[in-house]
């Protein structure tokens, strides 16, 4: 997590080899658009009514996506390079036709072993001790199927960064 | 299929062996009979031929001693002596007589005194008294005579042969003495007796050796002896004729002493070692022709047997057909073992299918799983992000807006204000919509791309499962298993016999769950319908559906039955007799088109309610099944 402007960012590197996902990935963890009308809203109910809660600033996402496994060993391996790694990687675990999201993520782990990563997948043929074998440790480990809410998913993943 | 080459059939070899091995036999037989057994039938001949050789010389040289013996019984004798020395004129009346020579078997007699003068003489050739002197050897000039007639010692005599002019002689001659043997000598006795036909008759009956004697003095010293004595053989085809050259009184090759044996005992060796090979090869062949057969039938036919057997499972592909030998040796633990082998490898087989269908099944659910997820992911990202925005118009204050406008104390500007609050919240509404409708439009597309995936999974589904040749008797056997085991006792199974002769071409799983489905349904009709002796009976009997061979496999119990209109109905998606919670099976209609899936009918039949059903299951026979 770097911070620019007292506005904190989340690195992530996504790679799903389905591009709707990834489409769903950016909407989630990219910068809501802010519309003329809700700008004008905010600032008029800023004016005309009272303040309801103070809303707790949420850190933004620097979000890089790729659709194969080796892209992410290497925009892993070059972020490790320029001395500015992933906070969280989330991989799909079948991208065919190239390497897995568990090789994917076992390449990874020996390049950044701090790195957290986070399995995302409609199915996974590999039982959940093997990943953790493969891709130690389990606490830097994560697993969740598809279909889910990657607005959720977003908030799991600041708790993680914070947690870390 | 491919035939290997095949090489001379094992019987073929064991009998190619077994001939050879008698033919070898026969020939070490024939090799050892005639190399071996009839040599020593002509040794034995030789030594016949010897023997009659050595009877003929013996008879021979008995028949001279015994004139030596007459000789010395008549040469010291008082009576000759004083007669050859004139003194006893009358001994020559009653002795020196002519029945005197045949009483002694000679042929001629002649007394000598000491000065060789002849006293007396006969001599007889075929009865008939001739001079002495024919006979050519008395003369003072005859080499014989010093040895025949002059007789002046006492302790000298002579015997043997002797060429006369009238033919050889046995002679024997021997000085006159006192009865004592005492001297003086008083002159010679000479007693002879022709070797002519008549003795050499009688020779040959007293020996029963066809012999004879030749005295051609070249051919008898001559020829192969070497010297007087030494006998010689010759082999001939009609006998061995022996031959043994005699020396005459004086030592001089005289007499050729011929014996001919005939070849009997070789004969009879030749007729034995024939006789024996005929007997031999005749075992041989008796005991090859046994061991032939007793190989055939103890070990020939069952491997062939086993071979016809293996052959029969690569052609039907049936592992489970058993092999019909009841034997206890290794031949038969051979069976047993290739049996259980294929048994095995029918379990492992079986094992791999049914893993195959399942890993098969399982890739599929997986990437079904992947690909739908995926798919979903999208939508209920947009609907998420829709629940959001609708969220945020949840949130507008539009309605505390309107509330303060209509109050009089609000001032125009902030009356404007909230109108203009108003205004912008409606248009952000406006454009939540507008985005609802463009997350429901990627909803709908994501929706749509599921359906195609289960479009997809449907044509996979409708892919014919590969069909393998099956025996009836163990696709029932595995299926009645579908019986809870602590019902069994209540439902008398009769599994009718010979199923195991019919093979049919099918999916084995497939098979397996609908005779287990028809089985059950039969089982559970009994207990629906109290039969107090639950039956079912299971049989297959061949049948032509549409000039294609099939095996009907009927399942018919007593259950409950049912009536036409159901019958109708029986198969037709959705239908079941049975109440909500009892249906636990795949249903009728999934049997159907698994069957007819594996080019197979079913029907069913009953006589109404209470009476029992039958459930023919159609399935093609396999080839040679």
């Amino acid at each position: 997590m770097y911070t620019v402007e007292d506005q904190e960012f989340i690195r992530v590197l996504v790679a799903d080899d389905d591009e709707h996902v990834l489409e769903c990935y950016r909407d989630a963890f990219g910068e809501q658009e802010t519309t003329n009308h809700m700008k004008a809203i905010n600032d008029l109910a800023a004016e005309l009514f009272d303040p309801v809660e103070d809303i707790e600033d949420q850190p933004k996402f620097d979000i890089v996506a790729c659709n194969q496994g080796e892209d992410a060993v290497r925009q892993a391996a070059e972020a490790a390079k320029k001395g500015a790694p992933f906070d969280v990687i989330i991989l799909d675990v079948r991208m065919p036709p190239g390497i897995d999201g568990v090789e994917a993520g076992s390449a990874i782990r020996e390049l950044d072993p701090d790195v957290e990563i986070v399995f995302v997948t409609g199915y996974s043929d590999v039982p959940l001790e093997e990943l953790q074998r493969r891709v130690p440790p389990p606490m830097r480990l994560h697993y969740f199927n598809k279909p889910l809410s990657f607005t959720q998913l977003a908030d799991d993943v600041v708790t993680m960064v914070r947690e870390h | 299929m491919s035939n290997r080459p095949t090489s001379l059939p094992l019987q073929t070899k064991v009998s190619l062996t077994l001939a050879v091995l008698i033919g070898v036999f026969i020939v070490a037989s024939w090799i050892i009979l005639r190399q071996v057994i009839l040599p020593a039938f002509d040794d034995l001949e030789m030594a016949a031929a010897q023997s009659d050789l050595k009877r003929a010389e013996m008879a021979l040289q008995t028949d001279l001693e015994n004139l030596e013996a007459v000789t010395a019984d008549w040469a010291p004798w008082d009576d000759i002596h004083d007669y050859v020395r004139g003194q006893n004129s009358g001994f020559k009346r009653s002795n020196l007589v002519r029945p005197t020579l045949d009483n002694l078997g000679l042929d001629f007699m002649a007394v000598y005194a000491l000065d060789d003068r002849l006293m007396w003489a006969q001599l007889l050739v075929d009865g008939e008294q001739l001079p002495i002197n024919d006979l050519g050897i008395f003369s003072p000039g005859d080499a014989a005579a010093p040895l025949l007639t002059s007789q002046d010692r006492a302790d000298v005599h002579a015997a043997g042969y002797v060429a006369t002019r009238l033919g050889p002689v046995l002679i024997s001659s021997r000085p006159i003495l006192r009865s004592d043997d005492s001297g003086p000598v008083a002159g010679a006795l000479v007693m002879g007796q022709f070797l002519d036909d008549t003795r050499l008759g009688r020779l040959r009956e007293r020996t029963e050796v066809d012999m004879h004697w030749s005295f051609d003095d070249e051919h008898a010293a001559a020829g192969t002896a070497r010297s007087p004595g030494d006998p010689v053989f010759e082999v001939q085809d009609d006998g061995i004729s022996g031959r043994k050259v005699l020396a005459d009184i004086h030592g001089n090759a005289f007499l050729a002493l011929h014996s001919q044996t005939p070849r009997s005992i070789s004969g009879l060796g030749g007729r034995t070692v024939s006789l024996a090979l005929l007997f031999l090869a005749a075992a041989g062949l008796l005991v090859t022709a046994f061991v032939w057969i007793m190989l055939r039938v103890t070990i020939l036919q069952p491997i062939e047997g086993l071979a016809d057997h293996m052959t029969k499972i690569r052609q039907s592909g049936n592992l489970l057909h058993r092999m019909p030998l009841q034997r206890n040796d290794e031949i038969g633990a051979l069976a047993h073992q290739f049996d259980d082998l294929t048994g095995e490898v029918h379990n492992a087989r079986q094992a791999l299918l049914d893993q195959s269908f399942k890993a098969g099944k399982a890739d599929t659910a997986a990437e079904v799983l992947h690909n739908i997820r995926n798919a979903m992911t999208p939508m209920i990202n947009g609907l998420d992000r829709l629940g959001k925005s609708f969220k945020v118009a949840d949130n507008l204050r539009i309605e505390e807006a309107t509330a303060q406008i209509a109050d009089p104390d609000c001032t125009p500007e902030r009356k404007q204000k909230f109108l203009q609050y108003i205004d912008a919240s409606f248009k952000h509404v406006a454009g939540v919509g507008e985005m609802a409708t463009e997350d429901l439009a990627v909803a709908t597309s994501q929706a749509r791309q599921i359906e195609g995936i289960l479009t997809d999974q449907e044509k996979f589904a409708n892919v014919a499962p590969v069909a393998e040749t099956l025996g009836v008797d163990e696709v029932v056997d595995e299926a009645v298993h579908v019986i809870p085991q602590d019902a069994r006792p209540e439902v008398d199974l009769d599994i009718r016999d010979g199923l195991d002769s019919y093979t049919i071409k099918a999916h084995r799983i497939g098979l397996l769950q609908v005779l287990g489905n028809l089985i059950l349904n039969a089982y559970e009709s009994i207990q629906r319908s109290k039969a107090p002796a639950g039956r079912i009976h299971i049989e297959a009997a061949s049948e032509t559906l549409e000039d294609q061979a099939m095996v009907r496999l009927t399942i018919r119990d007593n259950g409950g039955g049912f009536n036409q209109n159901t019958g109708e109905r029986i198969f037709q998606r959705g239908f079941t007799s049975k109440t909500e919670g009892e249906t636990n099976g795949l249903g009728l209609h999934w049997c159907a088109n698994a069957v007819a899936g594996m080019g197979g009918r079913i029907r069913a039949e009953s006589r109404g309610l209470g009476q029992g059903a039958e459930f023919h299951v159609l399935l093609p026979a396999a080839q040679g099944g």
